[in-house]
């Protein structure tokens, strides 16, 4: 018990002692003791009154000296009702600093609870995806944003990918989704605006498709010369030589150019379907026998340890397999070694091309895979690559759904891994011989 | 937080089963819409693959929708619906038929595209049809977005945005009877766009029985078949 509520007690109990004491002394102690009761009822009541009177005023200036119970209990509720308030009003002034930033944002930011309920979004994600803010509050976002895509993004619970969706607003306007998660099991969802970046992408692509096939028709016509003047029999002979270089290149540039064509294929085209079994076994070894031809290279060994095959396109896997040996043996000595080998994982399985050849250094890793890029400038373009091979391999394998991870270490030699995800394997279909390399 | 929209039962399960009825039709419909995009898509930039694929996309509405149809039933049968939220099966059960219809629509346009796509294309590459094809999407949008908010006033208007569709198709139709007199050798073509022209003027029609039904759901009135949908007619 408090000071201040055991002074409350003891001076009531005192007053009405001292009431029954008066009344006893006059001979009727219990009407003085009810006498004090009253007036003990009509003290309280006063206060009572009063803070009725203060709270409809607003004004607690009468509480404001004194020490009694009732003084305590009125200047407490000012003091508690008056931080309150300042409280809320800092509380509301913050929120709507945070409002008005997200409104400044470019991106439509949407607030979700576990529901995927709209809580709160901001004025990005109304003008880009049509969301009311008062009117959807509460309603799932994926009923108002209907693409089946988002949907599906929201149910899986994955949330380290995004997806690309067409805007409700404007089917022209493209918006990239991204969920993050965040404490417990609320959701941020971020709408961008792509359709930019997706418009400049595309004008590269054409013109890199455009320019290839523009090219390529006088391209035809010189080489059909070119391999006229080859055959002339009365060629003088120190022209010989010349015209032979002059077929060899026209030749290289015409690879370059389908090359750049079925890049440019590649880039436009979605996942590869995956209805097609294409037998691995028998791949790796039809496409190693066409380098055993030329003798004159490091000794490819086949390692085929699954009769598995995969899901796919046989030619753009075979395209692989035939870059990715290729690039090996350019690179390695003519005493190294190259393994290819495919295996099963735990999960999914393994295409992997390792050499002993001169290895790569670590800073050219990650840019092995651009266009045209080449480690060293002059000595690649000598034995015949066109700089086209790994990129083609990085978007094959992308249709594929598989990811590319090089190794490498100088003078030991480098390794190209393809790991291919689960769903893409198949076993070899029973009325299909397997072929083992 | 949850939307009162659809009452407050004693069962909390009834209202989740309702709720989740209704965001399926809403995912039946964003299916759908996506749908046409791709047949509009499909007609507008001559690629017969996108159509093919539109045309082979379809079990997915028919399949979203013999499942609604099933949850419905169910529904109707365990806990015997009253009022609004008989209102709310009924018009679900109505609403799937007509998304499904619409999925048949695009899927026929899909097929169409496919076919125009083997064909010489017009200098203007159809479009009208562009034109015609984006009203209805919209349309469809619209009828949705009111079935998702439960906005009668929305649908309202959407509703009575088809006549504009019957319009825009009589335009289209006409011009291509125009084109098939001057040359014969165009029939085959004009009949392929007034086919597709057709598909999306359906699609229009069936958006507006969507907002129809909307109307219902809400108000409890029934307008169709009524000649023009009158917003004083409709007032609570």
């Amino acid at each position: 018990m408090s000071e201040l509520s055991r002074k409350f007690l003891i001076g009531l109990f005192v007053f009405l002692a001292t009431a029954f004491a008066v009344g006893w002394f006059h001979g009727e102690p219990l009407i003085g003791l009810l006498l004090g009761a009253v007036i003990t009822l009509i003290y309280n009541i006063r206060y009572l009154l009063a803070f009725e009177r203060a709270l409809r005023n607003d004004d607690f200036a009468i509480f404001r000296y004194g020490d009694g119970i009732w003084q305590y209990i009125f200047s407490q509720y000012k003091f508690q009702r008056t931080r309150a308030d300042r409280h809320k009003a800092t509380y509301r002034s913050l929120l709507r600093e945070i409002r008005r930033s997200t409104n400044a944002m470019f991106d439509g930011a949407v607030v979700l609870n576990a529901n995927n309920e709209i809580i709160f979004c901001n004025r990005a994600a109304k003008n880009l995806a049509g969301i009311k803010r008062k009117k959807d509050r509460g309603r799932r976002v994926d009923n108002i944003i209907r693409a089946p895509a988002l949907s599906k993004l929201l149910q899986s619970g994955d949330y380290a990918q995004s997806v690309e969706i067409p805007s409700p607003l404007n089917p022209d306007v493209r918006l990239s989704c991204r969920v993050a998660p965040y404490g417990g099991s609320q959701k941020l969802l971020f709408l961008r605006d792509i359709t930019e970046r997706l418009r400049v992408n595309k004008m590269r692509r054409d013109f890199v498709a455009n320019a290839s096939h523009e090219l390529r028709s006088p391209l035809t016509v010189i080489s059909g010369y070119v391999d006229a003047l080859v055959d002339y029999p009365d060629l003088p002979e120190q022209w010989t030589q010349p015209a032979i270089e002059m077929r060899s290149q026209t030749q290289r540039m015409g690879r370059i150019i389908d090359e750049l064509l079925e890049l440019s294929r590649l880039e436009s085209a979605g996942l590869a379907d995956d209805k097609h079994f294409v037998d691995m076994g028998s791949l790796i070894t039809r496409v190693s026998e066409q380098f055993s031809i030329d003798p004159d290279h490091a000794h490819v060994r086949l390692q085929i340890e699954s009769n598995d095959g995969l899901l796919g396109s046989a030619t753009e896997i075979e395209s692989v397999i035939q870059n990715l040996i290729a690039n090996a043996i350019r690179h390695t000595a003519t005493d190294g070694d190259i393994t290819v080998t495919w295996r099963r994982l735990d999960s999914g399985a393994e295409l992997r091309v390792s050499d002993t050849g001169e290895g790569i250094a670590e800073e050219h890793l990650p840019r092995l895979t651009e266009r045209f890029f080449r480690v060293d400038r002059g000595r690649s373009r000598a034995d015949g690559g066109v700089g086209l091979g790994l990129s083609i391999v990085k978007h094959v394998l992308g249709r594929h759904e598989a990811e590319l991870s090089i190794s490498s270490e100088i003078d030991v030699g480098t390794r190209f891994s393809c790991v291919f995800p689960e769903h893409r394997i198949s076993e070899p279909f029973s009325r299909r011989s397997s072929v083992h390399g | 937080m949850q939307v009162s929209d659809l009452g407050d039962h004693i069962s909390r399960r009834y209202d989740q089963d309702l709720e989740q009825l209704r965001s399926d039709v809403l995912k039946m419909g964003g299916l759908v819409e996506s749908q046409l995009q791709s047949a509009i898509t499909a007609i507008v930039s001559g690629d017969s693959e996108l159509g093919l694929k539109v045309a082979e996309d379809d079990y997915k509405v028919n399949k979203l929708e013999v499942d609604i149809d099933e949850q419905c039933r169910r529904l109707l049968a365990t806990r015997s619906p009253a009022a609004g939220d008989l209102r709310l099966i009924v018009a679900i059960i109505k609403t799937i038929t007509d998304l499904e219809r619409i999925g048949d629509e695009a899927e026929k346009i899909g097929y169409l595209a496919s076919k125009l796509a083997a064909m010489d294309r017009p200098s203007d590459s159809y479009r009208e049809l562009k034109t015609l094809g984006n009203h209805v999407s919209v349309m469809l949008r619209d009828a949705m977005n009111s079935f998702a908010r439960l906005d009668v006033d929305e649908a309202i208007r959407v509703a009575q945005e088809d006549d504009q569709v019957d319009e825009e198709y009589d335009a289209i139709a006409r011009q291509c009877i125009t084109f098939m007199m001057e040359d014969p050798r165009k029939i085959k073509r004009s009949m392929n766009v007034t086919w597709t022209a057709r598909s999306l003027e359906r699609i229009g029609d069936h958006a507006k029985n969507i907002c129809e039904y909307v109307i219902f759901m809400v108000r409890g009135k029934d307008v169709r078949h009524t000649g023009e949908v009158d917003p004083t007619d409709i007032a609570d």
